[in-house]
């Protein structure tokens, strides 16, 4: 399935031409996690990258659903 | 080793050795339980019985990189409880570097007088007459104070809302650059400052007196660990120069946890154009600066300088906190506005997040639409001519709410909440309602848990004790001078270990985890908390409003559902 991909923080720096208006679209199969998410797009699991789809944040073994645009960005501590 | 104490009565100066009872207390430890010992519980903020005590790190003025953390301290004319707020800056380790423990100033000058406070490169104390920049902004004070004493001066200052003593008054820092953008914000300690009759307090950065490091070959070895650690990891080494603290602007929205429209969403729409992402891309396009060294022995540089459509500067450092409460909580989406925004509240010398939320309250009641950000500039230009709506806004979102019989206000002790709703990531709500500095967002932040996995922000299991345990380890780093963007390194295991032996070193004395964070950290909540009873506060005082029990937040539709037996427990120990 076609998938909408939102990077933020320095995550986007690696994909040239990036804009965050648009993100990116990627393909993954039906039932990937974000496990394979993470795989697809290089993102190594030391950027320590986080994933939220509709407002919740996925775990590592969490099933993708197509549909919803998927926000990936780093951990960080507080302002 | 030393205090000054200034006797604003009498404009005496007496440098004492530091006492016994406050000898290895530095930052927040000290200012707490200072405050504690010296400072009668049910005393007027603004009288001449409160105290107000600017203290260094215990790491402040050796060569620890993001050692320049000042705390300040009082009684709170926001709270009515104790308070300790920090900045960073320059002063900090301008201080240390003279072995200046702490400055303390007593009493209170005659109605209308205004001094300022000098210490020259010797570590000598001297009042200065400061009428003549009296109603002065802090940017040109600043400047003023730079061409009279040099390009080598830190400046701790207020600005008008001190002076007309509102609640929500800042003690604005001067950074590297000499620009007074940082801020002690929180509280109302510039209304004690301007109380005091002090316009500023202005240190040579030259000294070289340094209180003595113990083991000097165990503190470079430690140090050089930590540093490393610090460099190496994520946040400070990579994100924190990359976007700053506005990179929170993206995943609180992606969580539905950013309160907006006076916390009654937690997704804005439109939060993209103020994210910190489109920060940098703006900034970028002008010329301004992503990056910057704002704080004295920095090598996070996580401020930005945010410039204007010609290139010229407007502000600096444009942090999180303040993108949400002028933007998020206003219903503003537009950086120009917050910018502006933040640097006026900068130069009148105001706390941008109560100011942002007391924008909202008076939004959610009805005197200007949300999102009319020339109804928000002109609101904040009030507080700086002292006008009658200026002087409400300028004390605050409760007395805000107050004033137009409106109950939505979201504040616990009287302070504004921070850019995390309650609703949505309890963890913050728990210590938003325990925290002894009434709602505050760096007494014991649970986003990074959140962040890491490590706890679901919708899932009560646990969250008293993460709380605890949070506030305990900020009360003891708040102790230390350190930044908590560099802290963050020492929540590892290995670099906190370092991080011990840096403090180790410079005190002489063996701690262990047991040591630091844990009872340095519980000693100093005790004596706040013990203060705050002294000062009449109950367990009722430890509570959220109560709209946040009641009043779902969308997208998750969730309530804060912490009881308070629950609450009541976050201070067993």
């Amino acid at each position: 399935m076609k998938l909408r991909v939102k990077l933020y923080g320095s995550l986007s720096q690696r994909f040239p031409n990036y804009q965050h208006s648009q993100g990116i679209e990627v393909e993954i199969p039906d039932g990937a996690t974000v496990k394979d998410l993470l795989a697809l797009l290089e993102i190594s699991e030391s950027q320590g990258a986080v994933v939220a789809l509709e407002g919740r944040i996925l775990k590592v073994d969490d099933t993708i659903r197509g549909g919803v645009p998927v926000n990936i960005f780093q951990p960080l501590s507080g302002g | 080793m030393k205090f000054i104490r200034v006797n604003m009565n009498e404009k005496t100066i007496t440098i004492e050795d530091v006492p016994q009872d406050y000898r290895g207390l530095g930052g927040r430890g000290l200012t707490s339980i200072m405050i504690n010992a010296e400072v009668p519980p049910k005393c007027d903020p603004l009288g001449p019985e409160n105290k107000l005590i600017f203290a260094p790190g215990l790491l402040s003025g050796t060569p620890l990189p993001n050692s320049s953390r000042i705390s300040v301290g009082a009684k709170s004319p926001l709270t009515g409880g104790i308070k300790e707020s920090n900045a960073g800056g320059t002063v900090s380790a301008a201080l240390g570097r003279l072995g200046i423990t702490a400055v303390v100033i007593e009493g209170q000058a005659p109605e209308g007088e205004l001094s300022i406070l000098r210490i020259d490169e010797k570590g000598n104390a001297s009042l200065i007459p400061a009428q003549d920049y009296k109603g002065m902004r802090t940017y040109k004070l600043v400047e003023k104070m730079l061409e009279v004493h040099g390009e080598k001066t830190s400046v701790l200052c207020i600005g008008p809302a001190g002076e007309d003593r509102l609640s929500a008054a800042s003690i604005q820092s001067s950074d590297i650059d000499g620009r007074p953008c940082h801020a002690a914000a929180r509280g109302g300690l510039g209304a004690v400052m301007g109380a005091k009759g002090l316009k500023a307090l202005i240190v040579d950065q030259r000294g070289k007196s340094p209180d003595a490091i113990a083991d000097p070959k165990a503190f470079r070895e430690a140090a050089r660990a930590f540093t490393k650690a610090v460099k190496e990891h994520p946040e400070p080494g990579h994100m924190m120069p990359t976007l700053g603290t506005a990179a929170l602007v993206a995943p609180l929205n992606s969580m539905g946890a950013f309160p907006c429209f006076n916390a009654k969403k937690g997704v804005m729409e439109g939060w993209e154009k103020i994210s910190g992402e489109a920060m940098a891309e703006l900034i970028k396009e002008r010329g301004g600066k992503t990056t910057h060294m704002g704080c004295a022995q920095c090598i996070i540089h996580c401020s930005n300088e945010f410039v204007d459509r010609e290139g010229k500067y407007v502000t600096g450092s444009l942090e999180y906190e303040t993108i949400w409460a002028m933007g998020g909580m206003t219903g503003i989406a537009d950086l120009d506005t917050i910018a502006r925004l933040d640097n006026l509240c900068d130069e009148i010398g105001i706390d941008t997040m109560s100011t942002g939320v007391a924008v909202a309250v008076a939004m959610d009641a009805g005197y200007k639409e949300f999102g009319d950000g020339a109804a928000a500039i002109e609101m904040v230009e009030e507080i700086g001519k002292g006008t009658e709506f200026g002087r409400i806004l300028g004390n605050g979102p409760a007395t805000v709410g107050n004033h137009f019989n409106h109950a939505r206000v979201p504040v616990v002790k009287g302070q504004g909440i921070a850019g995390y709703d309650p609703r949505a990531m309890l963890g913050n709500g728990v210590t938003f309602a325990t925290s002894p500095m009434g709602a505050d967002h760096t007494a014991g932040n649970v986003i990074g848990l959140c962040l890491q996995n490590k706890l679901d922000p919708l899932k009560a299991e646990g969250v008293v004790e993460i709380s605890r345990n949070l506030q305990i380890a900020i009360a003891a780093f708040d102790c230390t001078g350190q930044c908590f963007m560099a802290t963050v390194a020492a929540f590892d295991p290995e670099p906190g270990e370092a991080f011990r032996k840096v403090l180790s070193a410079k005190l002489g004395t063996e701690l262990g985890p047991e040591d630091f964070p844990g009872t340095m950290g519980v000693r100093v909540l005790k004596a706040e908390r013990e203060f705050n009873r002294k000062a009449g506060f109950t367990n009722q005082d430890d509570r959220l409003p109560r709209f946040f029990s009641e009043e779902p937040l969308p997208p998750h539709n969730t309530v804060f559902v912490i009881s308070d037996e629950e609450l009541d427990s976050t201070f067993d120990f």
